[in-house]
């Protein structure tokens, strides 16, 4: 058999006629191949440039192939086949005497140029195969030839596979020889060969981009025996029978069979291939900074790197190669959006470098790579995947380690490394790193961990991040905290900006909307405010009208007779315990209301007044407690009334009812608070923790007329006012993210959607709207994270029940899946709502009604009823007409299209009073101690204490543009608000005329504890997912907290010791016991702040009280211990900075007794922490993708031991006398008045 | 108090029939004062421990579902259990495998722990409370100046009090080397350098006035240091038992048992006992993949410790008084997995009741060959709470008020009834 003429086979069609063949030479301007001698003759090839071409077609589509300029010897519409999904192409063997078959002693060379789309590690695809085809009737090791491609880790390999006929009757066997090097990953595209000469094993060549690829024979070894040559079927990008596994998913170009060996230089000359420009030019960067660019469009899906280089999107300067985190993607008015996953981050400087041989670092968490003036000097491989946490610890001695100050790679970045001679002056420096990409089919978290160049130069031992300026950054990791520290900051100047320039594209909109807010105010009545009654203090408007309700209460109090019955002592808890849950409020069950004199009186459905005062006999109240009949008895659930509670009321209704609207816990008003007590308060009430000794020495260094008010004005200035704000909404909106799957009710961290809106000063009318629009990131920090509740049947209708307390004072849980006995709202009403949060109507779910079996089981009629059919749909409907009417929506929404828009316009809407006044009442919440509605989140069931002032409040916030610091400063200056605590209350009583102590939150002791002891706040990050290899979905980081409303539960329902945060946790601890939640399952706007054993304990044994109260090199009470100063003024100060006073008398002798011995020695001089170099060492690190390895275990216990232990106490204080001042700091941490607001 | 009954305008024929049933048989209330709760987080599988079929074979081609251990007989005649709980098997007559627990979650190990704790699913409106805080919520501690609720294991949502607050959540320890966190001082602070400090803290309180919150918080605090000082806490040191019983208990998990047998002594209502020692096999009871090659480690483990608390409970003479429970989220099929271990089933799986003055009958509930369905009996979440309560004489008809929501203890739950004599 010998081919010199060219085969085309047109199965089923017709034949072409053959073409003389010179090598290369002549053939289509299309090929790449330039003209050279060569012996081989091209027996089938294939272009993909027009049809008809050799073979039958299955689901093969064209694009673009290499093309110039990248790829010179290709015309510039040169097209190419994609094959995915088993597309694939089918010659049939020509015959016996035909040009497919090759015998003993017969050449032949397979080439391609292949462009890799997806490729697993272990994986043979097929570019070229004949036999195996899976054809009946034919042997099973039939494999005449193929060229495949094996996919590895580093890039894929080239293989040859051919079965040898079978001797004397037994099967062939495989022989199949792979290259041991392989291609770059990514989507460039490549030329392979194969050439071989049947029965000479040694002739094997193979080519990779027209260089030869060493290789071995790795099955069946080499023979000299024949190859199988029958009529089984050539298949392209297919073959062993189509089977999944060695489909080939790419492209394919310039596809050649040719008998005969092709000459290495032939083939050498095959791959014409000019590196792309620059995609970023000297010029373009500008003098000492690094140019950064952000490229968001053209990538491809795969985790392969693009073919073109893509075009910025976005770009900003820095001063060196060191990244954390880009700067945010802001859509819409300002919220978090996503960006496109995977991007490229690119970074270009023009660097000075002396003469040398210098070491350069890359590290990086996605495949990066680095250019020197145009050479690729280092890269980084894509990350590998998530191992479902069977991955391993890595070794303490596998850690890179390049000089005694050289920071150890952090969990999850690729690193590289080498050493470089560069000549003396400029060079060009361009890092690319692709972030994001694939985790298997889903998307990995688009983070760029610790994404590096460094640079040692020659002769030192020391390493600087990479920068074009005159500044060095040490890359060290106290180089690396500052840096990072610095670059956060300048991270969120970028961030403000890009907010501010979307809220101004918006601003047409919402100017109308502040303009149809001035109409409204213009056309209603203005709430007057009242003359003062003489002899009320006053500083401002709203003790006008606390003093006016005052003095009328004062009034019926006085009416009732000296020795009657008690109501709020006496009739009041019956009522509440025994009536309330089913007449109070709006909705009530037989149309009785027992919350007023006036309900009472009423009475309900067929039994007459429940009270006529003075007469016991015709009240029917009594008579219904009184009654032995089951069916009628009161209440209907539920222990009975005691003989004395029923003789009680029949002696207050004879006695004549007696029923003031507020108990007088105290006749008069107490005076303002002192100063200190005051800025205390004011800290705690607007920026969430105590005033540091400079605030306290700036307020006292103020005029005493003018201080108080000066201050309120510098604390609503200050950005802590954000955090203090933040688990207040946390817990309002339910904020629930989970670090690991998404699970109980968990929603997305819309956490850093609320900050930003806190820190931006966001009318509250704009933060509803974007809220209720839902918009922006899921996972990663913008409202549309709201949206989200996993594992609920009905997730929008529990965002109705939010949105309705939270905004408009509306209880509706019990209709998510009933009618309430005690609310108003219908299973309709919520589903209404739901369907107006969805755009869509909404299906009431079959899994969570009520079964009116279980209803009925075992009572009197049920008191709650089913109004919905499970399974019925609900249409969008502004459930509220009384607020306003729905209208409105559509007249004031952006897009009066969108059912959100609608909705946040009704709710936002000046017209819906409710609104203003329910935002305006959680301000005077909570800072007042108590609603002037009670409960803040449910108006049903509690009636305003002070309606006029609460128009006037709510009236204000508008007049604001729903500014919440108009209001917050309205109450802060407020004689109201600075009065001092009276002792004896346990909560601030509805005529606010003395403030109870109020018990702290959570936030506020921890934050609190931290500023007081200056001790760093310093916890894991929050994420069991450090390395990144997880899909997004599966876990996100919620960052390194800085306070401690960034925490979030640990989320180890899997009790497993290694997926544990010891640190995290050890604060957790802290602020659980005093009432904060990790997982906020439900809504609320009132925390528990009852007391119990475990907020001392926890405080004074606890793991974190161990980091606050010993006194380490980087505690705040070590240096002020330091100064020189009288052991008295040392006191004094360590009050004023732990409780904002001065210590009395006897706490002064007795604590300056106690620190006065060894007080005049304390002091040694050690310089700190010396021996730290001697415990350098790697951060060996536990993530989700090593969790099961036992050492980590090991090492999470290690590091909850550590955590325990706490810093080591300093050494330049005398032992024994630093023991005795962390006993006076234990002391004063653990004072309960630390825990209450003064 | 008197049975109510409907109004009579409102019983309705539809209605009237459910009334019978439920009403009529008032549910049994046992006499346990104390819940030792192990929990086996991750999953165990009941085919390799208490509910046994015929050996299965993960390393032929292809798998065959079965057992992965032999079984043997117990003290109670037809009740088999796995080879590897052989010091449990004579103590059978003492317990009752529970086979017959089902629920529909199988994907999820915290929405299934959360399930198994709760008793209920996630509602988006009310947050639940764990089987721990709500025995400690309705009965209190056992004695005056303990908690009610104590955690040998890692704090989570699932464990916490929920709707109950904080006050009803749990006191924790991680391993009982650590002692329980706030209540163990540091290491640098012995007993005279905190009577020191409390000296020095005694001078700056202000006698709170009475009844106000602040002198709540001062109670609390007397509290806390009476409970980190020597009377409670030499609850936790384990080396005063005698050395041969620390020895038969076992390693650390059994510790933990012999913990919570002298923290039921103490006074605790409710311990639950974390299982969570999951370098034994990589996985712990999640025994997916290789996790299955050294499951037989954990389960004697498990067998060790779970024999020496059941036989150390009778001879201090508290096992009648003293419910003992092993929990866990789920179990596994009979089918072996890719990697030769096993993956979950929630349509059937095993917890394990003893003690705590029931009748006892070692196994209640059949399963069928595979352990896959239950054949009879089946017992829902709620029933397996229902029962913990009843035996811990709980009052199933009692409601818990979420603010001014009445919450039923259980979700419908019904106790089983054969274990009440």
């Amino acid at each position: 058999m010998n081919g010199l003429s060219v085969l085309i086979v047109l199965l089923g069609l017709a034949a072409a006629a053959p073409e003389p063949d010179s090598g290369a030479a002549g053939e289509p301007q299309n090929d790449s191949s330039p003209a050279l001698k060569s012996e081989a003759r091209t027996v089938a090839r294939w272009t993909f440039e027009s049809e008809p071409e050799p073979g039958v077609q299955t689901k093969i589509t064209f694009d673009a192939g290499p093309r110039p300029p990248a790829y010179p010897g290709f015309a510039p519409d040169n097209r190419a086949a994609a094959f995915s999904n088993g597309a694939t192409l089918l010659l049939a063997d020509d015959g016996p005497d035909g040009q497919l078959r090759f015998a003993q002693g017969d050449s032949l060379t397979l080439e391609a140029w292949v462009r890799v789309g997806e490729l697993k590690p272990g994986r043979y695809a097929y570019l070229i195969g004949k036999g195996r085809s899976g054809k009946r009737g034919l042997p099973e090791k039939n494999q005449n030839y193929a060229l495949r491609l094996k996919g590895d880790a580093k890039g894929p390999r080239i293989s040859f596979l051919f079965a040898s006929q079978s001797a004397s009757g037994k099967p062939g066997e495989w022989h199949r020889w792979t290259s041991t090097e392989g291609f770059q990953p990514g989507s460039a595209w490549h030329h392979v060969a194969v050439s071989y000469t049947f029965g000479k094993p040694e002739s094997v060549r193979g080519y990779i981009d027209g260089r030869e690829a060493p290789g071995a024979w790795d099955l069946g070894g080499a023979t000299r025996r024949p190859p199988v040559a029958d009529a089984d079927d050539l298949l392209l990008a297919s073959g062993n029978a189509g089977a999944q596994g060695n489909r080939f998913e790419g492209w394919l170009d310039e596809v050649a069979i040719r008998r005969g060996l092709v000459q290495p230089e032939e083939l050498k000359a095959r791959f014409a291939f000019v590196p792309p420009p620059p995609p970023v030019s000297r010029e373009a960067v500008p003098h000492g900074q690094v140019l950064v660019q952000i490229c968001e469009n053209g990538l491809p899906t795969a985790n392969v790197w693009p073919v073109e280089p893509p075009a910025a999107t976005e770009s900003y300067e820095q001063e060196a190669f060191g990244f954390f985190e880009m700067p945010q993607k802001y859509v819409d008015t300002g919220v978090r959006g996503d960006r496109a996953n995977p991007l490229l981050l690119r970074a270009a400087a023009v660097v000075n470098l002396p003469a040398g041989k210098h070491r350069f670092l890359l590290r990086a968490r996605g495949a990066s790579r680095l250019f020197v003036d145009g050479q690729l000097l280092l890269r980084t491989n894509f990350p590998t995947g998530d191992d479902g946490g069977h991955g391993k610890v890595k070794p303490a001695e596998d850690y890179l380690d390049l000089g005694p100050d050289f920071r150890f790679a952090p969990a999850g970045e690729g690193e590289s490394w080498c050493a470089f001679d560069v000549a003396a002056g400029e060079h060009f420096v361009i890092l690319e790193t692709l972030v994001g990409g694939l985790v298997g089919k889903s998307k990995r978290r688009p983070e760029l961990g610790e994404t590096v160049v460094a640079l040692s130069t020659s002769g030192t031992d020391a390493w600087q991040l990479l920068s074009p300026g005159a500044r060095h950054f040490p890359y060290t990791d106290r180089g690396w905290a500052a840096y990072a520290a610095e670059r956060r900051q300048a991270l969120d100047v970028l961030n403000s900006r890009a907010r501010a320039v979307l809220r101004e594209a918006h601003a047409p909109y919402w100017n109308r909307r502040r303009e149809t807010a001035r109409t409204y105010l213009a056309q209603t009545p203005e709430v007057p405010v009242p003359a003062l009654p003489a002899g009320a203090p006053a500083q401002n408007a709203i003790d006008h009208f606390l003093a006016v309700r005052l003095a009328a209460a004062r009034e019926q109090v006085a009416a009732v007779p000296a020795d009657g019955v008690n109501f709020f002592q006496g009739v009041l808890p019956i009522l509440e315990t025994k009536c309330f849950a089913c007449h109070r409020g709006s909705k009530v069950q037989g149309g009785l209301r027992l919350d007023s004199l006036a309900g009472a009186r009423n009475g309900g459905e067929g039994y007459g007044p429940a009270v006529v005062p003075g007469h016991p006999e015709s009240s029917s109240l009594l008579e219904r407690v009184r009654s032995t009949d089951p069916d009628t008895v009161m209440p209907p659930k539920g222990e009975l009334l005691t003989k004395e509670q029923i003789v009680l009321l029949e002696r207050w209704i004879r006695e004549g009812a007696h029923w003031p609207e507020f108990q007088l816990q105290r006749a008069t008003v107490t005076p303002v608070c002192d100063d200190l007590a005051f800025l205390r308060r004011l800290a705690l009430d607007t920026v969430g923790v105590v005033p540091s000794l400079e605030e306290i020495a700036a307020f006292q260094s103020d005029p005493p007329a003018t201080r108080r008010a000066s201050a309120v004005d510098r604390y609503l200035a200050d950005p802590r006012w954000a955090e203090h704000w933040m688990g207040y909404w946390q817990d309002v909106l339910a904020e629930n993210p989970n670090i690991l799957n998404p699970t109980l009710n968990n929603t997305g961290p819309f956490r850093w959607w609320i900050h930003e809106s806190l820190v931006d000063d966001k009318p509250m009318d704009l933060f509803v709207t974007e809220l209720v629009r839902m918009r922006g990131s899921e996972r990663f920090g913008g409202p549309a994270g709201f949206a989200v509740a996993s594992q609920n049947d009905a997730p929008l209708a529990t965002k109705g029940t939010i949105v309705s307390t939270a905004f408009l004072g509306i209880e509706m849980k019990c209709a998510r899946c009933h009618d309430a006995p005690a609310h108003a709202s219908k299973q309709a009403d919520l589903f209404g709502l739901a369907a107006l949060l969805a755009a869509a109507p909404v299906e009431v779910p079959k899994t969570s009604s009520v079964s009116l079996d279980k209803l009925s089981a075992g009572g009197r009629m049920p008191l709650i009823e089913v109004t919905l059919k499970p399974g019925s749909r609900v249409e969008p409907r502004w459930p509220f007409p009384e607020l306003c009417d729905e209208s409105l929506g559509a007249a004031l929404a952006e897009d009066p299209q969108d059912t959100r828009d609608r909705l946040a316009a009704l709710i936002t809407a000046p017209q819906n009073a409710r609104f203003a006044q329910v935002i305006a009442n959680r301000i005077w919440q909570r800072l007042m101690g108590r609603g002037l509605v009670d409960p803040v989140d449910d108006w049903e069931h509690g009636r305003a204490s002070h309606p006029e002032l609460l128009g006037w409040l709510g009236r204000e916030l508008v007049r604001s543009g729903y500014q919440a610091k108009t209001i917050a400063r309205l109450v802060l200056n407020s004689h109201a608000y600075q009065r001092a605590a009276d002792p004896a209350l346990r909560e601030t009583g509805p005529l606010f005329v003395a403030p109870a102590a109020r018990r702290l939150s959570a936030e506020q002791v921890v934050d609190s504890l931290f500023v007081v002891t200056g001790k760093p706040f310093r916890v894991e990050e929050v994420n069991l997912d450090v390395d990144g290899r997880r899909d997004l979905k599966n876990s996100i980081s919620l960052g390194r907290p800085t306070r401690c409303w960034m925490l979030a539960s640990t989320s180890n329902e899997r009790d497993r010791p290694s997926l544990a945060l010891p640190r995290v946790q050890a604060v957790a601890d802290v602020m659980q016991a005093f009432g904060w939640r990790g997982a906020r399952q439900d809504a609320a706007s009132v925390r528990d702040t009852a007391a119990n054993a475990l907020q001392p304990a926890i405080l004074a044994n606890g793991t974190m009280s161990i980091w606050l109260t010993r006194l380490s090199d980087d505690h705040a009470v070590t240096q002020l211990a330091l100064q020189d100063q009288p052991v008295e003024t040392l006191l004094e100060r360590l009050f004023l900075r732990i409780l904002t006073r001065k210590p009395t008398a006897q706490e002064r002798a007795a604590l300056v007794d106690y620190l006065r011995p060894g007080y005049a020695s304390r002091r040694r001089d050690v310089r700190p922490s010396a021996a730290s170099a001697a415990t350098r060492g790697p951060k060996r690190y536990v993530s989700w993708s090593n969790h099961l390895d036992p050492e980590s275990t090991v090492l999470r216990q290690q590091e909850e031991v550590a955590a325990r232990r706490g810093d080591p106490p300093t050494e330049r204080l005398a032992p024994a006398w630093r023991e005795r001042l962390e006993d006076v700091v234990w002391a004063l941490v653990n004072a309960p008045e630390f825990v209450f607001s003064p | 108090m008197q049975r109510r009954t409907f109004l009579k305008l409102a019983a309705t024929a539809s209605l009237a029939p459910a009334v019978s049933a439920a009403a009529e048989t008032a549910p049994p209330l046992g006499k346990a004062e104390h819940c030792i709760f192990i929990w086996l987080g991750g999953g165990m599988a009941q085919i390799d421990t208490f509910d046994p079929k015929s050996l299965g074979d993960a390393k032929s081609k292809p798998k065959r579902p079965g057992s992965y251990y032999g079984s043997i007989e117990t003290s109670v005649p037809g009740v088999r259990v796995c080879e590897h709980l052989s010091k449990v098997a004579p103590l059978v007559d003492r317990l009752t495998i529970v086979r017959t627990v089902n629920h529909r979650v199988i994907d999820e190990h915290a929405f299934a722990t959360n399930l198994v704790h709760t008793g209920r699913t996630t509602s988006g409106n009310i947050a639940y409370p764990s089987i721990g805080s709500l025995v400690a919520h309705q009965r209190g501690a056992a004695a005056p100046g303990v908690p009610a609720y104590m955690l040998i294991g890692y704090p989570n949502a699932s464990r916490g009090p929920g709707y109950l607050g904080a006050k009803h959540g749990f006191i924790y320890l991680v391993d009982t080397g650590a002692g329980p966190a706030g209540f163990t001082l540091p290491e640098f602070v012995p007993a005279d350098r905190m009577h020191r400090r409390q000296q020095l803290l005694a001078s700056l309180k202000h006698p709170a006035t009475a009844g106000s919150l602040m002198a709540d918080y001062e109670q609390a605090q007397a509290e806390a240091m009476r409970l980190a000082g020597p009377g409670f806490m030499k609850n936790f040191q384990l080396t005063t038992e005698p050395a041969e019983l620390r020895t038969r208990y076992g390693g650390e998990f059994g510790q933990r048992c012999l913990l919570a047998r002298r923290l039921v002594q103490a006074g605790v209502r409710f311990i639950e006992v974390s299982h969570n020692l999951n370098f034994i096999n990589g996985t712990g009871w999640d025994t997916h993949n290789a996790g299955q090659l050294n499951q037989h480690i954990l389960i004697q483990e498990l067998d060790t410790a779970l024999a020496a608390l059941i036989a150390d409970l009778e001879a201090q003479k508290l096992l009648d008084k003293t419910l003992v429970v092993v929990a866990t989220e789920f179990g596994r099929p009979a089918a072996f997995d890719g990697g030769g271990g096993r993956g979950h089933q929630g349509t059937a799986f095993s917890l394990v009741l003893a003690g705590g003055g029931l009748r006892h009958c070692g196994a209640y509930g059949v399963t069928d060959e595979l352990a896959k369905l239950p054949l009879d009996k089946p017992v829902s979440i709620p029933d397996f709470h229902a029962t913990l309560h009843a035996a811990l004489g709980i009052n199933l008809a009692g409601e818990i008020y979420a603010g001014t929501r009445p919450v039923p203890i259980t979700d419908g739950g019904q106790p089983i009834a054969a274990l009440f004599a």
